[in-house]
């Protein structure tokens, strides 16, 4: 009897002695990201870092998983299929966003989190990750598009990059630099979006409507269309080596100082510093020429949709930490820092703290934001339906294609491509 | 007479000088992407982007420095990779090899109901493009609870058809007094295949290790589909990792490539005898 | 013991019941046939008919799949397929033939120096030796591919940005991975033929060539039978090979493949109905191409 007591003493001793560490050291709750941005995870594990060193947040765990581009898209459908599997957050990327917003959505909405802060974002970013008023993305940047010169090579043609104002300038300075040094004044891309989409969006023109009336093949699409294909006509823009920007053919052909310009999105800084590092100080960045028939002074492309599952068991410890990882003041100053983003926040630009010398400054030069601040009051929304990404996938795959390696008529392509894509949404 | 012979002789020699000078060129560009490969992971990434591929060796810019990155990018994750490649290989080829070295036996050795059935279902399977099955395949996974498991990995290939049909054919070609002595001997069937059927499918076995291992090392959807946990990847998915949109981690990706090959070589090189001798007797009857 | 040619009965349980051991042989097969094929199969047929938006989200559209399918990028891909399988055929299965004749001629020095060595490439990994294919086919004038090209005084090309040159680097990968592979397979076929009947054929006065297409050819036709077979199905389902050297990027649809649409249908545009349906076309089209070639083989008149 006084053996079976000791034995119940010891362990209820142990017992309580396992719940007093339990609450004096309590679990981390864990949670699972996957991204197909390795960067991108620098800036999560900065922000994670932070708020565990806060101690009014619980501690949290996160488990960054890295797939390859294409491949974690696939697996995320395939776990929001089968309804297991899935992470606690996900960076979906724009283009492929709206695969996500079919049918019964399996993202939970983040107004409670972005509301609170709408006066302080740039809302339009927030409306590619939005349906029926409903927010289920948080992006990382603007992706304002800008255009990077190489003024080595405009010197050489006697050509200041700050005179040129419109596409037509842009256009008459590719002669002059063409004739002078016998090098291209751009690239258009074959198999991506990133030449003409931004140029049409920036025209004025889009693909779809929000009622997802086609829209491609509307004059200003033939128009732009047209203005690119004179330039590839007479050699002032050549396509572009590997099929695109992002090609290392590309990264290797520019970096050899081979073109004068490129036309991209803001994000696209970090490939110059990090796969172009013989064009340290040589490349300007300025805003992108103007059409002299209207449109805007910019357009916003790209981005990643920051996502919380609707199925994880911590929806509201994620929606927390992600608000605290992308929406706070600190978390935008370091997507710049880290990153080399612009930031979705406006109250950080002109702010001290995006002062910081950093890589970018000391490759380009500290004017970066100046320029930005000059265009950021006139950039059209993009539209973004259900059937963006047949959009987008018909522009990379077709449009792209046939206009600059087909080199058929504009009107025709953009004719084309509009038809296909009304099949694909009838 | 011996005129011609001579005559024959010299035209003897000059056609295998020709065939072997042939059999070299051919072998030798076999042999230029690797040569690619190799020369490419002693080089920074940057100088791959400078100069894209290139066949010269610039020993200014070579080294072996990328072979260390591999331990450190991202804490060494690649040889994390290198085990899960390792431990998917070992099982999937051991299960592999037993279960359908029984079937492609039971099919040569036995008459029985449905024999030519079976045989042909074997035949038509060895058609059917997997990859139509993926998503229905996964969802068994799930209810099962072996997403992100090695055993999720090689479920659909614990009875690869392809084996079967190729144990089947060894057996057919060996001869059938090998059982029949054995029966008389008083062993059981299963005796019979263990004991003495098994030590001379040899030769089979030797062909299949390498064709599973090659099999299992190269594959990629699949696993890619199962596997969640980026600590289980195998290699060619890890490697996938480093290929972006936004630019490739050449740094970790050519010495990654180079290192993956290297056990699969090993084994073949190991194997190699009994692979060729194997596939050799094994695929000669249709 | 075996007096009667029957093992005594005592001995027999079930296991070793001559009627059941069979069946116990082949049981694993048919249980992973049931679990791994037939299952998911069904379902994939089912799937095909459906319209599946979420877990929670199922209809059932009928034949809509099927009517809504063939569009220009289905029709692209089917070309792609095609193309491809048939270069794939016909490169895969001569090429290797005539070096496994000839190493397997006696002429040559160290053949099975050669045949280990020509093995080496299938044992790589496609994604990663793709990469190397994919630069060395570059569109850039330094691309090693467009260098050769130079000193033969020809322009440089944009070797991956068109069908039938994009086609040609496919080919030449699969040929450089896949042709020690097959040249095994034949000289396993040529080494089984009697060489008597080769002497015969010398005594009679036939020269190589007749030698080869009247004793060798017909003595390896299984062997071409199983190397055609692998190959079709090989040529039909590539996937893999097209996505290292243009990921799923495809230039103006250069290079997607059945299974590549297949795959951007169900995965990438989150349409799993219509990637059951392009799936059970494509299982459609690699059956009957490889049975009408059986046939035409005679490969079931051989049967028992």
């Amino acid at each position: 009897m006084k053996k079976l007591l000791a034995i119940i003493l010891v362990i209820a001793m142990f017992a309580s002695l396992g719940i007093t560490t339990a609450f004096a050291e309590e679990e981390p709750i864990h949670l699972t990201l996957w991204t197909f941005q390795e960067l991108h995870t620098q800036l999560y594990k900065e922000m994670l870092d932070k708020w565990n060193a806060n101690p009014d947040n619980p501690k949290l765990e996160i488990d960054m998983q890295v797939y390859p581009y294409e491949d974690m898209h696939n697996k995320l459908t395939i776990a929001l299929q089968t309804g297991e599997g899935a992470p606690d957050i996900v960076d979906i990327e724009i283009n492929m966003f709206a695969n996500y917003l079919k049918g019964d959505i399996q993202l939970a909405d983040l107004n409670d989190i972005v509301e609170p802060m709408q006066d302080h974002l740039v809302m339009s970013r927030f409306n590619n990750y939005a349906k029926d008023g409903k927010y289920y993305g948080i992006d990382h940047h603007i992706g304002a598009c800008i255009v990077w010169y190489n003024t080595e090579i405009l010197e050489e043609a006697g050509i200041d990059y700050r005179d040129i104002k419109t596409w037509d300038d842009y256009h008459e300075a590719g002669k002059v630099v063409l004739e002078k040094t016998g090098k291209p004044m751009c690239t258009w891309e074959s198999k991506d979006c990133w030449s003409i989409y931004p140029l049409v969006n920036q025209h004025g023109g889009d693909w779809l409507t929000p009622d997802n009336e086609v829209r491609m093949d509307e004059q200003v699409v033939i128009d732009t269309l047209a203005f690119m294909k004179s330039m590839l006509d007479d050699g002032t823009a050549v396509a572009c080596p590997g099929g695109n920007h992002h090609s290392e053919e590309y990264y290797g052909w520019m970096n050899a100082g081979n073109c004068a310009s490129v036309s991209m999105p803001f994000w696209y800084l970090n490939r110059f510093t990090d796969y172009m590092p013989d064009l340290a100080g040589k490349m300007k960045v300025a805003p992108m020429p103007l059409w002299s028939d209207g449109g805007h002074k910019s357009a916003q492309m790209g981005g990643t949709g920051t996502a919380v599952v609707k199925t994880s068991e911590h929806v509201d410890i994620a929606k927390e930490w992600l608000a605290y990882a992308t929406l706070s003041f600190e978390g935008c100053v370091n997507t710049w820092l880290i990153l080399g983003f612009d930031p979705i926040m406006t109250d950080v630009y002109g702010s001290e703290e995006m002062k910081a010398p950093n890589k970018f400054f000391d490759y380009y030069d500290d004017t970066i934001f100046d320029m930005l601040k000059t265009i950021l009051d006139d950039i059209p929304d993009t539209c973004l339906t259900e059937y963006f990404p047949a959009a987008a996938d018909i522009v990379r795959n077709e449009m792209a294609y046939d206009l600059v390696i087909g080199g058929g008529d504009p009107a025709e392509i953009a004719h084309a491509c509009a038809e296909e894509l009304r099949d694909a949404i009838m | 007479m011996k005129h011609s012979n001579r005559i024959d002789g010299k035209r003897q020699r000059v056609k295998t000088i020709l065939a072997t000078t042939l059999m070299f060129v051919t072998a030798a560009l076999l042999m230029v992407p690797f040569y690619f490969m190799f020369l490419s992971s002693l080089k920074p990434g940057t100088e791959m982007l400078r100069n894209g591929l290139s066949l010269t060796f610039d020993p200014g810019v070579s080294s072996f420095k990328n072979y260390e990155a591999l331990n450190t990018y991202r804490d060494g994750i690649y040889w994390q990779w290198y085990k899960s490649s390792l431990i998917i290989m070992v099982l999937q080829t051991i299960v592999g090899l037993v279960l359908s070295s029984m079937v492609g036996y039971g099919l040569a050795m036995y008459r029985f109901k449905g024999r030519n059935a079976v045989f042909t279902l074997v035949l038509i399977l060895m058609m059917v493009p997997f990859e139509i099955l993926l998503l229905p395949l996964y969802r068994m996974l799930i209810k099962f609870h072996l997403t992100d498991t090695y055993f999720g990995v090689i479920l659909p290939y614990l009875v690869p058809p392809f084996m079967i049909f190729f144990f089947r054919q060894y057996v057919l070609s060996l001869p059938k007094e090998l059982m029949e002595a054995a029966r008389i001997d008083g062993c059981t069937d299963y005796g019979i295949f263990f004991r003495i059927m098994v030590p001379n499918m040899i030769p089979a076995f030797g062909a299949m290790t390498i064709l599973s291992c090659m099999n299992s090392w190269n594959n990629l959807l699949w696993p890619l589909i199962v596997l969640n946990s980026n600590e289980k990847f195998t290699i060619p998915i890890g490697m996938g990792t480093t290929i972006t949109p936004y630019g490739n981690a050449f740094d970790v990706l050519m010495p990654g490539a180079v290192m993956a090959v290297v056990p699969i070589i090993i084994v073949y090189l190991f194997a190699q005898k009994t692979f060729i001798a194997g596939l050799t007797s094994g695929s000669v009857k249709g | 013991m075996s007096e009667n040619g029957k093992t005594p009965l005592l001995k027999r349980g079930f296991f070793t019941n001559p009627k059941v051991v069979p069946y116990i042989f082949i049981a694993p097969f048919l249980i992973f046939f049931l679990v791994i094929y037939l299952y998911p199969f069904i379902t994939t047929i089912l799937m095909s008919f459906q319209k599946i938006d979420g877990p929670n989200s199922v209809e059932f559209i009928g034949t809509k799949n099927y009517e809504k399918m063939f569009n220009r990028n289905f029709k692209q891909a089917l070309m792609t397929t095609f193309r491809y399988a048939f270069w794939d055929v016909v490169v895969l299965t001569i090429v290797p033939l005539i070096f496994a004749v000839i190493l397997n001629s006696g002429s040559v020095k160290f053949p099975s120096f050669f045949k280990s060595l020509y093995f080496i490439p299938a044992l790589t990994s496609t994604i990663v030796v793709g990469i190397v294919f994919r630069l060395a086919f570059g569109t850039l004038e330094t691309a090693p591919a467009n260098r050769l090209l130079a000193l033969f005084g020809q322009p440089a090309k944009d070797w991956l940005m068109f069908a039938d040159t994009g086609n040609f680097v496919l080919i030449l990968l699969t040929l450089w991975r896949w042709m020690g592979v097959n040249i095994i397979y034949y000289i396993s076929g040529l080494q089984s033929i009697p060489s008597e009947l080769y002497e015969a054929a010398k005594i009679d006065g036939a020269n190589s060539v007749q030698q080869f297409f009247h004793i060798s050819l017909p003595g390896i036709k299984p062997v071409l039978i199983y190397v055609i077979t692998i190959t079709v199905l090989g040529g039909f389902a590539m996937f893999t090979e097209s996505v290292a050297l243009w990921a799923q990027n495809n230039p103006g649809g250069v290079g997607r493949t059945i299974v590549g649409y297949m795959y951007l249908m169900g995965f990438y545009k989150n349409n799993m109905g219509m990637a059951s349906a392009v799936g059970l076309v494509l299982l459609g089209l690699v059956l009957a191409v490889n049975l009408i070639q059986l046939f035409a083989m005679g490969f079931f008149k051989k049967e028992d």
